[in-house]
This record gives C-alpha cells, sequence and structure tokens, in this order.
C-alpha cells in the first residue's frame, strides 16, 4: 500500500467504472419489474422485521469486547485533546455508547443522534454548555468565586456559547464535557454549516468530541482547517456488525413503498372510509381512464355533467369537496391538456386501478 | 450493552448519558492537586515524593505509571508546541517588523491627511476628496495554496501588532460567507473590539468606540486570512462600508494572498479596487518553513523524542505526495502529536524519556532513581529487542541508567553530524527532510567498526532489502551528494562551511578537534591568500600561484570531504542501532497511518467482502469464495451485487440473493435436524413466513448498503434499479 499507491490505483477506479458501465450497457438489460416478485405486504414484513434473526451473535460480541481493550487508549487520547472518529461497517452506536459509560464516568457526555432527520444544533449545543456548566460548578472549591451565569444558555447566541466553551475556566485543562454524535455525516447534519459549527464546537478547550461515520464519503464534508485543526481526529476502524437498527429506522423498506400493489392498496383504504358517493366519484373517474387508457385524463367538467348525470352530486361545489379530499390522499392529480383545459387522473397503473376497483366494490 | 431506556433515546436529537460523577471527580481532582504539589516542590523532593509513592505502592501501579506518561506527554508535547511555534515566529518575525512599520507609517498617513480625526468625531463625515476615502491594504502573499498553513501565520501576526499597540481584529472567510452578508463580518468585528455580541451590528457603533474611549490614537487593524475563498460581493461591500467610513474609524487591512498579484482584481469589481491603497508583503516558503521545523524537533530533538526510519519515510513520501514542495506544517504538527499520543499511550517505558531529557544531570539522576524501578519494568526493558544481544548484561537499574545517558550521547552526535551534513548540503540545495530520511536508516555504515550495534537494528533480511531500494530510488543518496559537494567547494565557501561546523560541533569534542585542526590548516596553507581570495578574486596575478593554491585547496577539500565521512561512519549512528531506542523512538508506521488517515470508502467495502477476516467465525471461513448462506446478509448482498454494472435491477438483486439464502446445503442440513413429519404440516405457512422473513432480511441489507453510501435508492426515472456507487476499492 505504500509504494504503489498513487496511479495504478487511480486508474483501477476509472477502469473498474467503465467495466461497470459497459456491463450495464451492452449486457441485455434485465428489465424485469419489482413487481414481478409476489411482495409480502408492508405490516407482515414489519412484523418479520421484529423478529429477524441475527447472525453470528458469539462472533459479534466477543468482536465488541475486543474492543474494550482500546478504551484506556481512546481515553488518553481524548484527554491529549483528540477528537476520536469510529468507522468501519456495522453500527457502532452501543459500542460508542458502552465506551463513554464506562470508561468517560470522570466527565459529562452528551449524545447527538445525528442519523435523525432534523436536529436543532443550537439547542444541542445549549445542552452542551449547560453540561459543562453544571460540572464547573460541582468542581469547583467553595472557595473559588466562580462569576454568575447572566443569561440563561437558551437566549445566549452560538458565539456567546462556542466563547463560553472555549474559555479557561479551570486552571488545568482536565475538566471538559465529551460529545458523543453518532452519523456526525448524517442527514440532519450533513450541511455545511452545520458541521462548521461542529467543528468549532469540537476546537473549543472544553469539550472532546468522539464520532462515528458511516458513509464512504464521509470525509468529504470537512476541509483541511476543520480536520486538522478543529475536529483533530484519531481514525479508529473499528468494524462491528451490529445491525443499524436505530440508524435505519426512518429508512423505508425498498419492498414496501412505491411497489404498485402497494399504493393500490393504501388508495382503498383511504377510500373505503370515504362516503358511498365519493367512492362512486372515484369510479366514475377511474371507469373513464380505463376506457381511455391513452387520454391524459379526464376534464373536471366531464366529470361534473357525468356525476351530476348519476345523482352523485349536486352542485360544483360538493363535487369540488370531494375532489380536494383526494388530492389530500394523493388518489388523483391534475394536468394541463393540450388543448389547455385542467384534467383529472389517478396516479396509477392500468392493472393496480383494476384491482383498486376491485378491492373498492366488494 | 443496550438499556431499554436508550430505545427511548435513540429517537432523540440529543441527549445526556450521563453526568461527571461527583465521587470520581474528588478523587479525580486530588489527584490533580497532588501532581500540581509535585511539580511546585523543588525537583529533589519532588523525587522522594514519587519515591514515597512508589514504595508505599509496593507494586507496579498502573494508574500511577498512567499519570506519569499522561505528565510525560504533557511535558514533550508543550515542548515540542513551543520550539514549533519559536521556530515559526523567527521565520516570521522579519515580515511581521515590515508590516507593523508599515501600519504605523499608514496611521501616520491617515493622521497627517486628517486634522480631520478631532473634527469627524462631531458629525457625519462627507468626504467629496477621494484620497481620504482609500484603505491602507497590505496584501501579505503567502506562497502556499493550503491555506491552514498559514492560520497560524496571520494568528500571530495579530498577536504581534496587538503587543505593539494596535487595535486587531482577526476575520476569516467564514465571516464573508454570502449567507450572513455583511452583517456577519461586522458582528464578528464588533465581538473582537468592544467584546459585545449585538443582533443590530451597526458600523456607527465601531465609530463611536474608536472615538469615544480615547482609542484613536491607536491604529485599527482588520485581518482577513484567506481573501480568496470570502464571498466577492460581501467583501467588496464591506470595503465599500469601510472606505465610507475611513475619516471615521480609518481601518488598515491585511488580506492573506494564496495565489498571484491578481487575486484581488479577479474577485472584486475595479470600483471597489480604486479605494485600495495596496501594499505587497511576501512571507517565507513553505519548505522553507518545513526545513526549519524539521531542523527544530527532528535533527535537535528539542524534546528527546524522534521517529524511525520508517515512519521518516512515510512522512516524506505524505509530504511528497500530497502537494509536492508545498508541505503542510500543520499536518506536520500533527503527525508528531499523533506520533507522541501513539507512542506514550502504547509504549509503557516511555515516561522515563521525560526525565531522561529533561535533567541536564541525568547521571546523577539516574544514579539517584534506578534503584526504584519495579523489577517488571527492568524485566521489560532489558526484553526490548534492541538490548536482547546484550545477555550477559546484568539487570540492574544502573546499567539501564548507564545505557539510557549513553543512548542519549550517541544522539546527541547524530544530530550534530546531520546538521553538518545540511550545512555542506545547503550548497547544492538538499533538504533536510531528504537528508534526516536517509540519516534514520539503520544500516547506513553497514561495513564500518561501528556495527557492533547493528544486529538489534536490521536483523530480518526484509528490512535490509527496504533499505537497499530507498537507496536506489535516490538515485545516489543525499549524503553522499553532501560529501561530494564538500570536495567541489570554493575555498571562500569551505572556509565558511568550516566556520559553521566548528560552531556545530561544540559539543562534541572528538570532531570539533578534528575540525579544528582543518581549521587551522585552512588558515596556514593559505594564510596570505585566503585574504585575498576573500577580498578579490580575479586580481591574483600569476596563473603559477594560482594553480599552486587550487591544489593546496583541493587537498584540504579532499580533507574535509574525509573528515566528513568518518563522521559519518563513526558517530552518525542511527536512533535504532542502539539499544533501547524504542523508549524514545516511535517506529510504528502503520499505526500512525491508519490513525493519521482512515481509510473508509476501502475498509467499508473491505469489511463487507471479507468479513470473515474479522469476524473470525468458523462458518464461513471457507477459503473458496463461494457466497455462503450463513454470511452476513450485507455483505451476501454487497457480494452479489459486485457481478452488475453501474445500475443494479432489484428484482434480479433479490431472486439471486434468495437463492443464496436457500442453498441447498445447509437446507439440507436443517431438514435432518427436524422431523420430516413436523416440517410438511407447517410447510405451507413457514414457506410464506420465511418469504416474509428474506424479503425483510433483503429489505434490512440494501437500507444497511445505503447507510453506508454505497448505494443510490431507485430514482422516479428508474424505479426498478439501484444504482451503485463505489467501483472497486
Amino acid at each position: 500500500m505504500e509504494g504503489n499507491y498513487g496511479e495504478d490505483e487511480e486508474f483501477g477506479f476509472a477502469r473498474n467504472y467503465f467495466i461497470a458501465k459497459e456491463l450495464g450497457g451492452s449486457g441485455k438489460k434485465s428489465s424485469r419489474k419489482l413487481s414481478d416478485i409476489e411482495l409480502v405486504d408492508e405490516q407482515e414484513l414489519r412484523a418479520a422485521a421484529r423478529s429477524i434473526e441475527s447472525k453470528h451473535e458469539k462472533e459479534i460480541a466477543s468482536l465488541l469486547n475486543s474492543y474494550k481493550s482500546l478504551y484506556p487508549k481512546w481515553v488518553f487520547e481524548l484527554r491529549c485533546g483528540f477528537g476520536l472518529l469510529m468507522y468501519g461497517f456495522g453500527s457502532k452506536k452501543a459500542l460508542i455508547e458502552d465506551f463513554a459509560s464506562t470508561a468517560l464516568t470522570e466527565c459529562a457526555v452528551v449524545v447527538i443522534n445525528g442519523y435523525l432527520q432534523s436536529i436543532n444544533i443550537k439547542q444541542a449545543v445549549t445542552a452542551i454548555a449547560e453540561a459543562l456548566w453544571d460540572q464547573l460548578k460541582t468542581r469547583r472549591t467553595p472557595s473559588g468565586d466562580f462569576p454568575k451565569v447572566q443569561q440563561p444558555f437558551n437566549s445566549r447566541s452560538m458565539d456567546d456559547l462556542l466563547a463560553f466553551m472555549d474559555g479557561s475556566h479551570s486552571e488545568k485543562n482536565d475538566c471538559f464535557v465529551c460529545v458523543v454524535i453518532h452519523n456526525i455525516d448524517g442527514p440532519g447534519l450533513r450541511d455545511s454549516d452545520t458541521q462548521q459549527y461542529l467543528a468549532r464546537v469540537a476546537a473549543c478547550s472544553h469539550i472532546r468530541m468522539v464520532a462515528s461515520i458511516d458513509h464512504v464519503n464521509a470525509p468529504l464534508l470537512w476541509d483541511k482547517k476543520m480536520v486538522h485543526t478543529q475536529f483533530n481526529w484519531c481514525w479508529y476502524h473499528v468494524a462491528t456488525f451490529v445491525p443499524y437498527k436505530a440508524e435505519g429506522i426512518f429508512h423505508p423498506l425498498i419492498l414496501a413503498h412505491g411497489g404498485t400493489a402497494q399504493s393500490a392498496k393504501t388508495a382503498a383504504i383511504v377510500l373505503q372510509s370515504l362516503t358511498p358517493n365519493a367512492q362512486s366519484v372515484f369510479k366514475v373517474l377511474a371507469e373513464h381512464q380505463l376506457a381511455h387508457p391513452d387520454e391524459e385524463g379526464m376534464p373536471v367538467n366531464n366529470l361534473y355533467s357525468i356525476c351530476r348525470e348519476r345523482f352523485l352530486v349536486s352542485s360544483q361545489i360538493t363535487l369540488n369537496s370531494h375532489l380536494t379530499e383526494f388530492k389530500d390522499h394523493e388518489l388523483i392529480k391534475t394536468r394541463r391538456h393540450s388543448d389547455g383545459q385542467d384534467c383529472l387522473y389517478i396516479p396509477l397503473a392500468t392493472e393496480a386501478l383494476e384491482k383498486l376497483l376491485q378491492d373498492i366494490s366488494q | 450493552m443496550a438499556t431499554p431506556d436508550h430505545a427511548e433515546n435513540d429517537l432523540q436529537p440529543f441527549f445526556v448519558l450521563h453526568k461527571a460523577l461527583v465521587q470520581k471527580s474528588v478523587r479525580k481532582s486530588s489527584g490533580s492537586r497532588k501532581i500540581r504539589r509535585r511539580i511546585e516542590l523543588s525537583p529533589i523532593s519532588a523525587k522522594n515524593a514519587e519515591k514515597m509513592e512508589i514504595g508505599t505502592g509496593e507494586e507496579w501501579d498502573d494508574h500511577h505509571y498512567e499519570h506519569l506518561r499522561m505528565e510525560a506527554f504533557n511535558f514533550v508535547w508543550s515542548k515540542i508546541e513551543s520550539t514549533i511555534k519559536d521556530v515559526l515566529r523567527n521565520i516570521n518575525l522579519n515580515v511581521f517588523n515590515e508590516i507593523h512599520r508599515w501600519v504605523c507609517e499608514s496611521f501616520d498617513a491617515i493622521k497627517s491627511c486628517g486634522t480631520t480625526l478631532t473634527k469627524a468625531t462631531h458629525s457625519y463625515p462627507i468626504v467629496t476628496d477621494a484620497t481620504f476615502r482609500q484603505l491602507f491594504t497590505g496584501l501579505v502573499f503567502t506562497k502556499n495554496m493550503e491555506f491552514v498553513d498559514d492560520l497560524m501565520t496571520f494568528e500571530e501576526l495579530g498577536l504581534h501588532l496587538k503587543s505593539h499597540g494596535c487595535h486587531v481584529a482577526n476575520l476569516s472567510s467564514i465571516d464573508f460567507s454570502a449567507n450572513n452578508g455583511i452583517g456577519g463580518c461586522l458582528r464578528s468585528l464588533l465581538r473582537q473590539f468592544l467584546m459585545v455580541t449585538l443582533d443590530a451590528a451597526d458600523i456607527s457603533i465601531l465609530a463611536s468606540w474608536y472615538s469615544d474611549q480615547g482609542n484613536y490614537n491607536k491604529p485599527v487593524v482588520v485581518i482577513i486570512d484567506d481573501m480568496e475563498r470570502c464571498c466577492g460581493s460581501v467583501l467588496s461591500d464591506f470595503i465599500l462600508m469601510l472606505s465610507e467610513w475611513a475619516v471615521k474609524v480609518p481601518v488598515i487591512l491585511i488580506m492573506g494572498v494564496a495565489t498571484t498579484l491578481d487575486a484581488p482584481r479577479n474577485i472584486l469589481p475595479s470600483n471597489v479596487l480604486q479605494h485600495l491603497h495596496v501594499s505587497k508583503f511576501l512571507l517565507g516558503s513553505p519548505s522553507e518553513r518545513m526545513d526549519a521545523i524539521v531542523e527544530a524537533v527532528l535533527v535537535r530533538l528539542c524534546s528527546g523524542f524522534c521517529v524511525g526510519y520508517k515512519v521518516a519515510a512515510f512522512m516524506r513520501n505524505y509530504f511528497l505526495r500530497q502537494d509536492g514542495t508545498l508541505t503542510s506544517f500543520i499536518r506536520a504538527l500533527k503527525w508528531f502529536q499523533i506520533a507522541c499520543v501513539v507512542h506514550f499511550s502504547s509504549e509503557p517505558l516511555s515516561f522515563m524519556l521525560k526525565a531522561l531529557f529533561v535533567e541536564e544531570n541525568s547521571q546523577g539522576f539516574w544514579s539517584e532513581e534506578h534503584a526504584l524501578f519495579p523489577e517488571e519494568m527492568l524485566k521489560y526493558a532489558f526484553d526490548l529487542p534492541s538490548c536482547r544481544r546484550n545477555n550477559t548484561e546484568e539487570r540492574t537499574g544502573e546499567n539501564l541508567a548507564h545505557d539510557l545517558s549513553e543512548l542519549k550521547r550517541l544522539q546527541k552526535c547524530w544530530s550534530t553530524i546531520v546538521l553538518c551534513l545540511y550545512e555542506a548540503g545547503k550548497y547544492n540545495k538538499i533538504q533536510l527532510l531528504d537528508l534526516f530520511c536517509e540519516a534514520v536508516v539503520p544500516c547506513l555504515g553497514n561495513s564500518t567498526a561501528s556495527n557492533h550495534h547493528l544486529g538489534s537494528g536490521i536483523s530480518s533480511s526484509s528490512d535490509h532489502s527496504i533499505h537497499h531500494q530507498y537507496l536506489i530510488s535516490e538515485k545516489c543518496s543525499f549524503i553522499c551528494q553532501a560529501i561530494r559537494k564538500v570536495r567541489d567547494l570554493p575555498v571562500v565557501l569551505l572556509y565558511q562551511l568550516l566556520k559553521s561546523w566548528e560552531k556545530l560541533t561544540e559539543d562534541v569534542i572528538e570532531i570539533h578537534d578534528k575540525v579544528k585542526e582543518l581549521q587551522s590548516l585552512l588558515k596556514f596553507e593559505n594564510g596570505k591568500s585566503l585574504k585575498q581570495d576573500l577580498t578579490n578574486i580575479p586580481k591574483r596575478h600569476t596563473s603559477r600561484s594560482h594553480l599552486n593554491m587550487d591544489k593546496d585547496s583541493k587537498v584540504l577539500n579532499e580533507k574535509a570531504a574525509r573528515l566528513m565521512e568518518t563522521m559519518v561512519r563513526d558517530y552518525m549512528q542511527p536512533v535504532e542501532c542502539i539499544p533501547f531506542h524504542e523508549i524514545v523512538c516511535f517506529k510504528n508506521v502503520d499505526k500512525l497511518q491508519s490513525a493519521l488517515m482512515g481509510d473508509p470508502r476501502r475498509r467499508i467495502q473491505l469489511d463487507l467482502l471479507e468479513f470473515q477476516k474479522i469476524l473470525l467465525c468458523s462458518c464461513c471461513s471457507n477459503s473458496s469464495k463461494a457466497i455462503l448462506p450463513s454470511m452476513h446478509n450485507t455483505s451476501i448482498l454487497y457480494t452479489l451485487a459486485q457481478e452488475h454494472g453501474d445500475l443494479i435491477n432489484l428484482h434480479d438483486w433479490y431472486q439471486s440473493f434468495k437463492s443464496t439464502v436457500f442453498q441447498p446445503s445447509t437446507k439440507g442440513k436443517h431438514k435432518l435436524k427436524q422431523s420430516p413429519a413436523k416440517k410438511r404440516k407447517d410447510t405451507n405457512e413457514s414457506q410464506n413466513q420465511s418469504e416474509a422473513s428474506i424479503q425483510v432480511r433483503f429489505c434490512r441489507a440494501v437500507t444497511e448498503l445505503q447507510i453506508t453510501g454505497l448505494l443510490r435508492m431507485p430514482s422516479k426515472r428508474r424505479p426498478d434499479y439501484v444504482q451503485r456507487v463505489a467501483f472497486g476499492l
């Protein structure tokens, strides 16, 4: 890895890419659809997810155990002012929290779950500052005069909070709060402003950071200033092979969403909760769409006149209220007809629509 | 590991895992007090205190040594850090002084322009004269694209100017982002000058601060460290604003420029440029700074801490591979830092380093202290590979102490000679880093008499071949080049060289004497002509005496080169050839590399493709490449993905996953275990169930691959395909 790392490797990348491209392009591209699989329905899938058997439990446990011998070293490095960055396949959440709760008992530990979709970084930093404040209060000898907080932390600006955490509050630099960030590359923290704030937090004298990354391109989030002077990472490859339970909680199951069967099913559930008249209006639209599969949709006027004929609605207003309901549940959509008219259509494939009609007419 | 309440915490954006334990913190604070006391005390009584502690502790007390190690780290690192800072400050000092002079001149110019200052304090200045609205601007050229390197330089510049009585604010490109607009940089300015944070930042506040507080007889300097990375429009607004207020707050701008003189013109429009009154300053080049750091930290051994040859070579490669001659010494700084940490946390003996190199009179210290070494530690020390050859030696603290001070002496010789070589190499533009890397290779001078230590350093043949390669790859070694240069030097330069050698070798008497001898020879032989030579070379009259002198000096050159060769051969013992070097020398290049640069892209893929190597399970460690159903689901899926092109058809992928998981071999095994009758009864149900479980395993594995970023999810356009992201490791 030392010597011939440079050029060969780079050409390797390029070559692999084009080989892969070729494989996809020239070879007969499989055009089979996901819907060809006999998909189990989502609830069953979720139920199965709960009882999924894990493989290699014993080996994983002993692997995690083997990392315990590194704990003292990690603590030492944290004390020396480094940040720890854990990477490798498998959820590192349990490992890091175990490390924090067994080896870092002498300082407060604040955990940020970066894998969640939205995180208010300001609130998180406030919590960190409060933890530091608590810790400083208890550490202080009674004789020492400690400035009172003039302002509650949650009304202070980010700059003030950072200045507080970076200040020199104790003569020896041994009082720090440890910030654990699971998935510092996660969706909630991925934007560059947040990363800048995190870098500045990491650079504070009273803060030590332990973070994990899972994305292969995570290092691209940081520039050299952040890496070398602020985060000051020490990398650790700690593959755990523990399933990403918490991290994957908001990821949709790929076989459960998007499939036509699935959307027809949800549509049926919605429709069954509506009044019979509303269902009939939807049926009119569906039948029209099945009869004219090539048309762009059904003009609202046409729909109105047919519904009126069948005594489904009495006025444009009642029709509109039905349509609004459909739209809210994404049962129908509008698009502009080529002659400029707005028309309605159901965003389902023909087979799915047929199945849906069967379902609701039962 | 996970407790039930964790499940709830999993969904919190953040939470406090635990607070600092009070009990422990008490114990800890008492511990730190102990250390403080120890520091306050005079060295001798501190030693006694330590002695007592060890005495009562009876045995190898981990906690105690942990403390010592931490102290040793702090000691070494603070020394290295301050050395580096000093070196850099000295390099930049001239430029800093120059800048300060310019600031003062500019300020005088501003003051003389306006008797205006007092007048201006009363009302908003309406200035029509364009010269009033010029901003004095210093462009500092860093000659370095790596702006990280210069962050510290500008910080230092700020401190330097502050200490000379200027008001200084340091801004960076983050303050000039388009998001924050001009408010961002103003807020930052007010923060730094007035120490307040205001939501409604306004420059009039700054102006009143400047005129009110009696601040107005000092110049106001604003330093922007990386001008090229600033958002152009915000920066030009900022400059326009400053120039409008130039009379009330005469700000002097200093901007760091990494590229060329064009940079301001590329970023700023011309109506802004005309407000700048530009002066230029040049910083030292990165390679100059690098050499200075290498000299101070690695060759002069400011901390007593050194690195092995593999580490040195790795560092050098990293420099060259990363950015050619544009070296970034922040990186270097971090290397040493990491090297120290890694070393101290893995080498139980390295805390002795401190004692070894602080104490001036190390001999005395050791004779007093050696009795205190616990048996285990002595055993450990004498079992070090570099020392095992000396089985005959008695394993006493005295011997250890003696060997350690010998180690110190030899290192001193080594560093002296490297510096002498560097002096010679300077005439050939040889960089110290190159020389250094060569000088630490352990089997130099293999054929000489001094190689009785060598067995320890390079026992394996692989080491030898690495070294061999190393030399070949350098065409001719830098040391040879330096010595050859000595042969070719003209007399004047030779004279200077000897002079510098004389100074360098002061501490090593044997060499010093020889240098002196050579010097006197030079003076003697060229007694008269040298002076002539120094003043005016072309005036030498007869060609014959010229020839003679040439010959004489050639002899001298030869002698100097010989001396150099002997020095290299006899005194330059690389640290890895000296017993007990493990205590002070960091050699583990792999550790350094892995701590320094993670390689998630490669490693995560390897984790998936070769997980057996990490999990060490018995079921999957089949040497063949077959995919076994017992493998980790995500591993199976990713291995299967390797057979696809850049797009993976989900259906096909799922089918191959399913068939892999249902491989007949293991299914057979399972069947054997269960009774066939029972099996048949719930086949239908179990089939359905297993279908669900396979699908959910597939989903999970896809999600996990998505989390690692190795897959891109189906798009609206291609609902049945996922996209591969990584090709090859």
